[in-house]
């Protein structure tokens, strides 16, 4: 069999997670490039919702059954671990996030492979898989190498455009009924959404997005008249959410929300990947850090090694004058 | 109900990373060690679930002689038992490796959960968890931020992070392994002095079964990242840098 | 959805008062811990108190409870953590009762080896303290980074080296940005003096500074003290040079308690000895009327209230003018015992923060500049001018950073 590309689809509640398609758009690279077929591999409850997509696959094959209500890493493992052995893949690629890291492990324990976590960037060089991935945060990249035929990949988001995971047309759709399997020891129950309090981060333009480099909660008063002079409001990485400063609503990341203001103003964050997958599509990044080799400036547009204490004081006073003084 | 929690000692990256004239590895010399932190939640977790079901817990340190100190420390936060797992540079980040070593003393430990950060801060390859659960032919769920004991039902109730804030509410059998992102509660605070008792009150059992390499992936390079797009920095003062923001804000239309 | 929190038994009694009496048995062992047994009720300390009003049980009534077997109740409260360690109550108690360092510090340290009711906040400052040698977590590595661009040069002191004055830059002087311009400055005084100093460099730690910073954390004290002191003495120096008053109150009261007396100054006193060679050094007038808030670690309890002042009166055109409440008088700035980092604890419990206060005491002279001697008050003060509006009216100042620009060794100082 022609050694492959398999990409295992990440969705919920009826749709594709943005993930999928950048794993697709990594996939279609690879397989254009070592010129194998790409299959993507959805496991749901219903197919229907995926059956016509013009995903830039080769195939899709949609495996159908009850216990894949709502994500299980036990049903999936299931399901997955003979349909993979089936398709005899040169490469699996996961998403770098809750559902594949979940799978990662016991995947290549069952299927005799081996994983790279964390990837930016996935290339095929001959008999071997070269895979660039990040460690410590972001502080480094490894280039690591895995053997065509044991190869699983775990995608960081972000890493690829999505939009590079579609194409013109629908490829050929196959849906197969996933085995009932017997009584899950991970069972999955339900999904809580989480409390939004006054402001939702996802629906204003501007945020003025605090870090660890805060250094202290009274500091926000002046993010907050900062963000009040701007129409927009103030958001905070997983470390000062940790410590109680703000509410999780208000988190921004991999694992709070996704924004895309017209305006992200980061402030005293280092950029670690998290926090970037939560923000780099905003319009304009702004980011201040003391540190000139903080992560963040790299994805930001403009930034500044001046101290934030120093500076929001300055610009809300300049802004208030800018408009009018209001 | 006994609970067995996995402390990896990994590069602190408050230190600069130096990259070794090999371009593979990291200078060992200016290597500050510090416990992984999804570890640390591990434990914090671990050590609420002692409080709630007076379980017992028994703390592997992975690393070399730093991870004794981690060792005490877990000890003096409340760990009764301490194992030291002696582990070189060289076998940093292999995951399939020590789960592979791990995998005798957890099964004849009897433990009812396996608890380790979800991500540590080196890892190149998959998680720790799930491939310490295929060794256990345990179930294992990763990215929880609570976990909740029915000793009774011997099953776990947990909840999982999703993009978004949501969370996933789950069950799982036991005996299990768990991946642990973040604790209910931020690691607790043990004083200095307490952590210089317990080193040296210490009786950590070091673990017999040798280092091992099992056939898995290996770093063939380390890079630093290229600043490929990098931002255009704005130089000058608090002052200065300010009035070029607001002149930013305006060009956009966003004042 | 949280472990059960185990009720609250109000009739604890007789574990109480074991504790209680556990409790004072282990102060008395502390040299004056006994002194607890003299107090005479009579409201002084809790009077003095900047924050009294604010406790829920201010120092008069602890002793009180702890006479009623009581220790219960103060674990129980937040008042312990309210002490910002401006030393008040101990500087003015008739019976000479240790109150800062003894009852306060005995309680937190009661609350941090159980692990119990600590501000997360403070728990950070220490755990990283402990672990990277300064309350700000940075590599113990880049401690003298600063010297790079200080624009003169710094002897870094070796092991076996020697220097007549061994300057100890401290964590603020060394890491803090807001601070770096005032120690670049310290460091062009002493050279233009022509003085034979070095630092530690690298192997500097955190002072300790237990009756104020790491109060309560014993442990962690000892562990600094133990380090500075087998670094101090690879070293040969006639006296150590302080910038913070901070480790000026370490090294001379805790560190020759614990058997290692040290000839130590203050850079105020050192330079006020030097007065005469200072004024033949000034090169600019600096018109401007200054008031000079009095340091606690370096006033109320080491009673150093003359030497800044004798240094400022060195600077042409300086006017000093006071403040109401001066020297034995002055009011905290609110960052001592821990307190920097329990702003948003304390603040939460109290009305004007103290060192909004004080700015506005100090802009009530008339003065210009508010010039300080200790580098917590440099971030302090400067975020309480802000929010009290009194920027552009009054501004901090210190009093290195003075004599820098007096004596014409200021310029190309990066901020």
């Amino acid at each position: 069999m022609n050694p492959g590309v398999v990409v295992v689809a990440e969705h919920e509640r009826g749709e594709l997670a943005d993930i999928t398609l950048e794993m697709l758009a990594c996939a279609r690279e690879v397989a254009d490039a070592a010129h194998w077929p790409l299959t993507c591999v959805i496991l749901a409850a219903h197919a229907q919702p995926f059956q016509a997509l013009p995903l830039a696959a080769d195939r899709v094959l949609v495996l159908e059954g009850p216990g894949l209500e709502g994500f299980s890493p036990d049903a999936y493992l299931r399901v997955l671990v003979p349909a993979l052995k089936g398709l005899g893949p040169g490469l699996v690629l996961l998403g770098n996030t809750g559902v594949g890291m979940d799978l990662a492990g016991p995947l290549c324990a069952l299927l005799g492979a081996t994983a790279v976590a964390g990837c930016t960037r996935v290339q095929v060089q001959g008999s071997t898989v070269v895979c660039t991935s990040r460690l410590y945060g972001g502080k480094l990249l490894a280039q690591s190498e895995l053997p065509v035929g044991s190869a699983v990949a775990l995608l960081l988001p972000g890493s690829y455009p999505r939009k590079r995971g579609m194409q013109n047309g629908v490829p050929k759709v196959e849906v197969h009924a996933a085995a009932a399997s017997g009584p899950l020891r991970v069972r999955f129950r339900e999904l809580i959404e989480p409390k939004l309090d006054d402001v939702d981060v996802r629906k204003v333009p501007v945020l003025v997005a605090a870090g660890r480099g805060l250094q202290s909660k009274e500091n926000l008063g002046i993010l907050d008249d900062l963000a009040r002079t701007l129409g927009g409001a103030v958001c905070a990485t997983r470390p000062v959410v940790d410590q109680g400063w703000l509410p999780r609503s208000r988190q921004v990341g991999r694992s709070g929300m996704t924004v895309k203001p017209r305006l992200y103003l980061a402030l005293g964050i280092s950029g670690a990947p998290e926090h970037i997958e939560g923000m780099k599509e905003s319009d304009l990044i702004v980011a201040v850090n003391t540190d000139p080799d903080a992560p963040i400036f790299d994805v930001a547009h403009y930034g500044a090694t001046v101290d934030l204490l120093d500076l929001v004081p300055a610009l809300t006073d300049r802004l208030r004058a800018a408009k009018g003084g209001t | 109900m006994k609970v067995a929690v996995i402390l990896r000692q990994v590069p602190d990256v408050v230190e600069e990373l130096v990259i070794a004239d090999d371009g593979r590895t990291l200078s060992e010399e200016d290597v500050m060690y510090i416990t992984n932190e999804g570890d640390e939640h591990a434990l914090e977790e671990a050590l609420l679930l002692k409080a709630r079901h007076a379980a017992p817990v028994t703390a592997f340190g992975v690393g070399g002689e730093e991870a004794k100190d981690a060792l005490a420390t877990a000890v003096a936060k409340g760990a009764d038992e301490a194992v030291f797992v002696r582990s070189t540079p060289d076998a940093r980040g292999d995951n399939a490796s020590l789960a592979a070593r791990l995998a005798g003393p957890l099964k004849t430990g009897g433990y009812g959960l396996v608890l380790t950060g979800v991500h540590a801060a080196d890892q190149l390859d998959a998680g720790l968890g799930g491939l310490l659960a295929v060794q256990l032919a345990a179930p294992y769920v990763g990215g929880l931020t609570t976990v909740h004991v029915d000793v009774a039902g011997a099953k776990a109730v947990v909840q999982k992070e999703y993009a978004g804030g949501r969370l996933g509410v789950m069950e799982v059998d036991l005996p299990a392994v768990l991946g642990v992102q973040s604790a209910e509660q931020p690691p607790r605070y043990v004083s200095v002095g307490k952590v210089t008792q317990a080193r040296r009150t210490l009786q950590a059992s070091e673990l017999s079964v040798p280092s091992m390499t099992v056939p898995g992936v290996r770093a063939r390079a380390l890079l630093r990242p290229e600043s490929g797009a990098h931002a255009k920095m704005l130089e000058g003062d608090a002052d200065h840098v300010a009035a070029e923001i607001v002149a930013l804000v305006k060009e956009r239309g966003l004042l | 959805m949280l472990a059960q929190e185990k009720p609250v038994d109000l009739d604890r009694g007789s574990e109480s008062d074991n504790a209680t009496k556990a409790f004072l048995v282990r102060l008395s062992r502390l040299p004056e811990g006994t002194k607890l047994s003299a107090c005479l009720q009579c409201g002084m300390c809790s009077g003095s108190c900047p924050l009294g009003y604010a406790m829920d049980i201010n120092p008069r009534q602890m002793i009180a409870y702890l006479r009623a077997g009581r220790i219960d109740d103060l674990y129980r409260s937040d008042s312990i953590w309210l002490c910002v360690s401006c030393f008040n109550c101990s500087f003015r108690c008739p019976s000479g009762i240790p109150i800062t360092d003894r009852l306060i510090a005995g309680l937190r340290e009661e609350l941090l080896a159980g692990g119990v009711g600590v501000p997360p906040e403070l728990q950070a400052a220490f755990e990283k303290t402990a672990r990277y040698g300064n309350p700000f977590g940075e590599s113990p590595k880049k401690r003298d980074a600063w010297t790079r661009d200080a624009g003169v040069n710094i002897r870094v002191l070796g092991p076996g080296d020697s220097a007549d004055v061994l300057w100890w830059v401290g964590c603020f002087g060394a890491y803090n940005r807001r601070n770096r311009k005032d120690t670049v400055a310290m460091a062009r005084v002493l050279t233009a003096l022509g003085v034979d100093f070095g630092i530690l460099g690298t192997d500097e730690r955190c002072s300790g500074d237990v009756r104020c910073t790491s109060q309560g954390e014993e442990g962690l004290f000892d562990a600094l003290y133990r380090h500075n002191v087998g670094q101090l003495a690879r070293r040969k120096f006639k006296e150590v040079l302080v910038g913070d008053p901070h480790a000026y109150n370490a090294f001379t009261k805790e560190y020759s308690r614990l058997g290692t007396p040290l000839r130590v100054k203050h850079y105020t006193q050192f330079l006020a000895e030097r007065a005469p060679e200072l004024r033949k050094r000034m090169k600019h007038a600096i018109p401007a009327k200054v008031t000079y808030h009095d340091a606690c670690c370096l006033g109320r309890r080491n009673g150093e209230y003359e030497a800044p002042r004798v240094v400022l009166e060195t600077i042409p055109g300086v006017k000093v003018v006071e403040m109401p409440r001066n020297r034995e008088n002055a009011l905290c700035c609110g960052g001592g015992g821990g307190a920097n980092w329990l702003d948003s604890f304390i603040w939460e419990r109290t009305r004007v923060p103290l060192p909004i206060q004080r700015v506005q005491e100090a802009a009530k002279t008339g003065a210009d500049i508010l010039a300080v001697s200790c580098p917590l008050e440099i971030p302090r003060f400067e975020d309480a001018i802000k929010t009290s509006g009194l920027e552009g009216r009054l501004r901090v100042r210190e009093i290195s950073d003075m004599l820098a620009e007096a004596m014409g060794l200021a310029e190309g100082r990066a901020a």
